[in-house]
């Protein structure tokens, strides 16, 4: 681990550096994204930018990418100061961003996506499509410049982007998480891509959290924290996967303790050999099989996009299946709505709490009372003032900082958003919890309230189904761990037994029977 | 039905349509940029009745159609400012041009109206070509606004899929956010295909008033603003078929007033009982149909409707 | 980490003569910026009504200059005539009857965020049916008839809604669309009445419809003006205590606001539509026929009288809500009135419609204005921090260095 290079003090370093920023400062409404980031990027090599969720990854690439107007710091790119105030800005300095979210027309085909914005005045359509295939082959990026980008798998997808950002020259690509969305296959190709391009004198920024992909794609590495640059540890040759996580997590790493383990009850959920469509029509879930006890938290692990989200959508009623049965306490709920199932004692925290969970235009006491203003009303009409009442409690019970009850709930920060979300789905006292990442992007303080709430839950015997991308929190909190694979259960195993490795292997694909204790 | 009677229909068919792609090819370019203008109405009252005094002031036919374009033009400037810069509804902004417009144009065509009209377009007459039985009066004896259009719907063809332009148009309908991350201004890009539709929709309603109705009064535009709106639709949003469905929206335009001097039996069905108000409605429910075709097939596959139409749009609401 | 052995850059290079550092002339100037204000005004939507009325007023007064009138005595007209005096005021009644029932069709849809946009055509639909149901029951006592005329004229609007209600529950189809088609359909259908089935058999060569018995008329309130003003007022009253005050309102306005929640919270959404959109057209309809039996003596194809139209800009102004529709309403009818007045001094009623889309527009900027600062953000370079003469910063030659064709030169 080599200490971070003072940029100021060497000029000539600083000219070398393909990206320089210096003490980003970055603030939303409420939240300090980037507290002074510095991220200096060589020519010709793979950055990894690394950070925990909130570290203030994305919002620091956007500043280079002239998405975000930095609040203070300073971007030198190729040893010259910029000043993005748009895209267009950073696209022109050899900024090319490949965003989580794709930003492409569906109803272009593969080379009028990658044209656009730096299109030739006159469309010679035979013409470039040569060209864009050209380009891919020359970066083995496997796309059909003739296809319409709607019917294009998500692997696909990003590919374009890569073109996008090689036919406009890009210097720098800034890949933001690009492997979630990917399968493994798809995620060992786009290395070789990456490297094709440092090869060839470009810089990398690689965006992500998975230190073992980082170890074996990136050259170099700055680890964010809190929104400050905390290391540098400049060669990744030799750096074990354990400092990475020691740095990104910091000295006063959060560490939820382990429940005391606890008898478990009866099965309060059951799913039977359930299959289901992803919002595409491609088949998301393919028989699975899962109980879910009262008073245990069975922790669901995965990449993003491997039918989790479908498999809590199938359970919350909110996606019919296409084969199999729901049981909730014993009764076959498959064809139930949404809201027999909450009657039932089933309680959802959806991946979206704001827009889902939350409806983000609508007062606190609007969304406190989503599951219980049918038992507010008085005849016809709703009692606002037990509503109101209602949404005390709630905000009280849960630790809510609201400013004023009648105020939009989008004005509430993450933290405050998921403890009311939570707080209402539990006032039912379900017997069933299903969250989907309910602590994703919430700080230290709010992430412990979540988890003792989940925890507390399983206590007062709730059986819980705990989907999240980050594996401390499952294999802290989970009684018992399923990984998913392609949309169906790779691995059922013990968390006290496994380890993170073992953990990532199934989600890689590796096969079941390898790993840890059975479920 | 003599000869002269099917002639007489069919050139009027030709130039109603002339009237209708006119308006819808502009509504066709605004919309394929994402932005609903239901200002075409109001739009095509303006650039009749200005189109139409400035041909009487200055006794030349295309000054006054020129004008009429402009007229267009500022009237959707003012669409462009409140909807697309900044980023008010497009559906009410266009129903008050619409609104705004037919009375403006009210006002200050007092003075025009029932004047007679000596300076207006005049049938071409093609040599050699518009003597020819059938097809001369047809296609070969129109005044030239006629042939303006077929040549701008080529031109709005070759610019929608063959220039860099036209690409970032068709982006910008689709998704704007898109289009801005890859530094083309969707402001400058919708404002520009709002103006344009404007001109369009201006130059429509001065052929009506400098060439099928010679003249204007108040509510001569009478509903043909909202069948180019009803166009674009039938049309699927291409400059193409566009012209297709002008042609039928047009001979049923064109039918409307004959149809009861039309003495013709199709299957026991006496023509001329038909009711020309029953048969003003079929664009309409046509439209309504080819909507809800479209949607069924958009199952399977993008609707041909741009999916940032109506939506307004701002960078970095944070 | 660069393999100095890499295979040298492919020749696809000189392919980038496009966009990067291409001049942009619009860029040079700095552009503006519309930044959300944290701190709101209070009453924006009031204020920003307002401000639309007075712009609509000045624009007006030049307007009327330019024409060679005099504003203060016009306008001086037009209050006088709407708002001077228990009968002036009766007038404005009946004129904001109308917009505010049709303004309330249009505001029940906003309110889940759909457009009905055919409130004009529903209208007609319903004074239609309220029209066809007197010529076939013409011999009822006339509360009853009227009553009856009433729930047809509900019942028309309802029918012309079905089709773009279903549509877009059940296909997504666009009711902005299918709303609007609807309005020349059943406008020509009157039209088509007025010449044939319908035709008045006294009328003699004009197209008319037979006139109405002579009991189906409401009953007046004071002035000019008809029940049908209480009638509006109490449907706007128990619009507000649905959406505001009950289980179905707060499911409409949740569906409207948020689907995704409403969904997820097993609130049907195809059906809030059907509910939101039928009843949209059967206020219009109730609209149209209230118009029919407290104005006209027979059905014709101006009954609606644009007034369908301008409810959505009565309902948009009032930002969906039941008080703004009331009050908008209100202003509008005065304004009509005032333009009617107008014509014994010579001046086009035109300036009447005038005057409302330039309330609208000026209203709609205003809004915008109120809630949005607008910066102007300068180009590169011309921030007095980054004044230091160097190379143009965006333009390509200069800014890349980084590409070479030899990957080992920017190795370091």
């Amino acid at each position: 681990m080599t200490p971070a290079p003072d940029p100021d003090s060497s000029p000539e370093l600083t000219t070398s550096f393909a990206v320089d920023l210096r003490g980003i400062r970055k603030e939303f409404p409420g939240v300090v994204a980037c507290d002074g980031a510095d991220l200096s990027v060589r020519a010709g090599t793979i950055h990894a930018l690394l950070g925990e969720n909130g570290a203030g990854k994305t919002s620091l690439v956007n500043v280079l990418g002239g998405v975000y107007l930095p609040d203070g710091g300073e971007i030198w790119v190729h040893g010259e100061q910029q000043q993005f105030h748009s895209p267009a800005d950073a696209i022109a300095a050899g900024i090319g961003m490949v965003h989580q979210e794709f930003r492409l027309v569906p109803t272009l085909t593969v080379a009028e996506n990658v044209v656009l914005g730096s299109a030739p005045r006159y469309l010679n359509m035979t013409q470039i499509t040569e060209r864009v295939a050209h380009l891919a082959a020359t970066y083995s990026l496997d796309a059909d410049p003739t296809r319409p980008v709607w019917q294009l798998s998500v692997g696909e997808r990003q590919r374009v982007e890569i073109l996008k950002s090689l036919w406009r020259d890009a210097d720098v690509l800034v890949l933001d998480e690009p492997t979630a969305v990917l399968t493994p296959a798809e995620a060992a190709d786009l290395g070789l891509t990456l490297r094709a391009m440092a090869d060839r004198g470009r810089s990398v920024i690689y965006i992500s959290h998975k230190l073992d992909e980082v170890l074996s794609v990136c050259d170099e590495a700055t680890v964010l924290r809190n929104g400050v640059t905390v290391a540098r540890p400049g060669s990744l040759a030799g750096v074990e996967r354990s400092d990475l996580a020691q740095m990104m997590v910091g000295e006063a790493a959060a560490q939820v303790s382990r429940p005391a383990n606890q008898p478990i009850g009866d099965v309060v959920l059951a799913l039977e050999g359930i299959s289901a469509l992803s919002d595409r029509g491609i088949g998301a879930l393919h028989s699975v099989d899962l109980n879910v006890h009262a008073g245990e938290i069975v922790g669901v692990a995965g990449v993003s996009g491997n039918g989790q989200k479908e498999l809590a959508e199938a359970i919350a009623g909110l996606r019919s299946v296409t084969s199999g049965t729901v049981r909730l306490l014993g009764d076959d709920l498959t064809g139930a709505s949404p809201r027999a199932r909450s009657r039932e004692g089933l309680a959802y925290v959806p991946e979206d709490r704001l827009g889902v969970g939350l409806a983000p235009h609508m007062s606190v006491v609007d969304n406190s009372v989503l599951r219980s203003y049918p038992t507010l009303s008085r005849g016809l009409m709703l009692d606002l003032r037990r509503c109101e009442e209602f949404c005390e409690s709630l905000v009280q019970r849960f630790g809510v900082q609201v400013g004023r009850l009648h105020e939009d709930v989008s004005a509430l920060s993450g933290g405050n958003l998921q403890r009311l979300l939570l707080g209402r789905e539990l006032t039912g006292e379900p017997k069933v919890l299903v969250a989907a990442q309910p602590t994703r992007g919430l700080d230290v303080a709010g992430i412990a309230a979540i988890q003792k709430q989940i925890v507390a839950q399983r206590s007062a015997g709730v059986g819980v189904l705990l989907i999240s991308e980050d594996l401390d929190e499952l294999l802290a909190l989970s009684d018992r761990l399923i990984v998913m694979y392609e949309g169906r259960i790779a691995a059922r195993m013990d968390p006290t037994t496994t380890t993170r490795a073992e953990v990532g292997a199934a989600m890689a694909g590796g096969t079941a029977t390898a790993v840890g204790g059975s479920a | 039905m003599s000869e002269a009677a099917i002639v007489g229909l069919l050139v009027a068919t030709v130039q109603f349509a002339t009237l209708v792609y006119l308006a819808g090819l502009g509504e066709l370019i605004a919309e394929r940029s994402g932005v609903l203008n239901l200002g075409v109405e109001g739009m095509m009252a303006m650039g009749a009745v200005s189109g139409f005094m400035m041909a009487l002031a200055t006794g030349r036919p295309w000054i006054g159609f020129a004008f009429a374009a402009l007229v267009g033009m500022a009237v959707a400037g003012v669409h462009a400012v409140v909807s697309v810069v900044m980023g008010a509804g497009q559906v009410v902004s266009g129903l008050a041009i619409t609104i705004g417009g037919l009375g403006f144009a009210a006002f200050i065509g007092q003075d025009a109206v029932r004047q007679r009209a000596d300076a207006v377009f005049t049938d071409l007459g093609i040599a050699g070509l518009a003597d020819i039985r059938w097809v001369g009066p047809i296609l070969f004896n129109q005044p030239p606004v006629v042939y303006l259009a077929g040549f701008l719907g080529i031109a709005a063809w070759f610019v929608l899929n063959r220039t860099r332009l036209g690409l970032a148009l068709r982006a910008v309908g689709e998704s704007a956010s898109t289009t801005d991350s890859v530094g083309h201004s969707v402001t400058l890009l919708r404002s520009g295909a709002v103006l344009v539709g404007g001109a369009l929709a201006g130059a429509a309603g001065a052929f009506l008033s400098l060439y099928m109705a010679a003249g204007w009064t108040e509510g001569l535009i009478a509903g043909r603003g909202w069948i180019a709106v009803a166009l674009v639709i039938f049309g699927a949003w291409r400059p193409g078929r566009l012209a297709a469905g002008s042609l039928l929206f047009g001979f049923t335009l064109a039918l409307q007033p004959r149809v009861q001097t039309f003495e013709l039996s199709i299957f026991g069905l006496e023509v001329n009982r038909i009711s020309p108000a029953l048969l003003g409605i079929l664009p309409f429910l046509l439209t309504v149909v080819v909507l809800i075709g479209i949607s069924f097939r958009a199952r399977h596959r993008p609707s041909p409707a741009p999916a940032a139409l109506t939506l307004p749009y701002r960078r970095e609401e944070r | 980490m660069t393999d100095p052995n890499a295979a040298p850059e492919p020749t696809h290079a000189p392919l980038h003569t496009v966009s990067r550092g291409r001049a942009r002339w619009h860029r040079g100037l700095g552009r503006p910026v519309l930044q959300r204000r944290a701190d709101v005004v209070p009453a924006a939507q009031a204020v920003a009504f307002g401000i639309g009325i007075a712009v609509a007023l000045i624009a007006g007064a030049l307007l009327l200059l330019a024409a060679g009138n005099d504003p203060a005595q016009v306008y001086g007209r037009m209050i006088d005539s709407s708002l001077g005096g228990i009968n002036s005021i009766s007038r404005t009644l009946l004129r904001a009857t109308p917009l505010a029932l049709a303004g309330l069709a249009v505001a029940v849809a906003g309110s889940m965020g759909l457009w009905n946009i055919g409130a004009e055509g529903q209208m007609m639909a319903g004074a239609t049916v309220a029209a066809g149901f007197a010529m076939s029951a013409g011999d009822l006592p006339g509360p009853l008839l009227i009553l009856l005329m009433l729930i047809a004229g509900a019942v028309g609007g309802v029918v012309l809604m079905v089709g773009p209600a279903l549509a877009r529950a059940y296909l997504g189809v666009s009711e902005i669309i299918t709303t609007l088609m609807l309005v020349e359909v059943s406008i020509r259908i009157v039209e088509w009445l007025e010449t044939g089935p319908w035709k008045d058999p006294e009328s003699q060569g004009f197209a008319l419809i037979e006139p109405l018995p002579d009991q189906a008329s409401l009953p007046g309130l004071f002035g000019r003006a008809h029940i049908g003003a209480l009638f509006a007022v109490a449907l706007l009253v128990a619009f507000w205590l649905a959406v505001s005050r009950t289980a179905w309102g707060y499911e409409l306005r949740m569906a409207g606001s948020s689907p995704a929640t409403a969904r997820y919270a097993g609130i049907s959404l195809q059906r809030k539509v059907l509910a939101a959109l039928l009843l949209s057209g059967g206020l219009a309809g109730l609209a149209g026929a209230i118009e029919l039996t407290g104005t006209a003596t027979r059905l014709d194809p101006g009954l609606s009288n644009g007034y369908g139209f301008a409810g959505i800009i009565v309902a948009a102004l009032a930002l969906m809500r039941p008080s703004g529709v009331a009050a908008v309403a209100f202003v509008f009818g005065a304004v009509q009135v005032g333009g009617q007045s107008i014509q014994t001094l010579g001046v086009t009623s035109s300036i009447a419609t005038i005057l409302q889309a330039m309330i609208l527009i000026g209203a709609l900027v205003a809004a915008v204005l109120l809630n949005y600062r607008i910066r102007w953000v300068r180009p590169v370079g011309h921030e007095p921090e980054t004044t230091e003469p160097r190379a143009q910063p965006t333009s390509s030659g200069t800014s890349h260095p980084g590409i070479s064709p030899n990957p080992g030169a920017s190795d370091v």
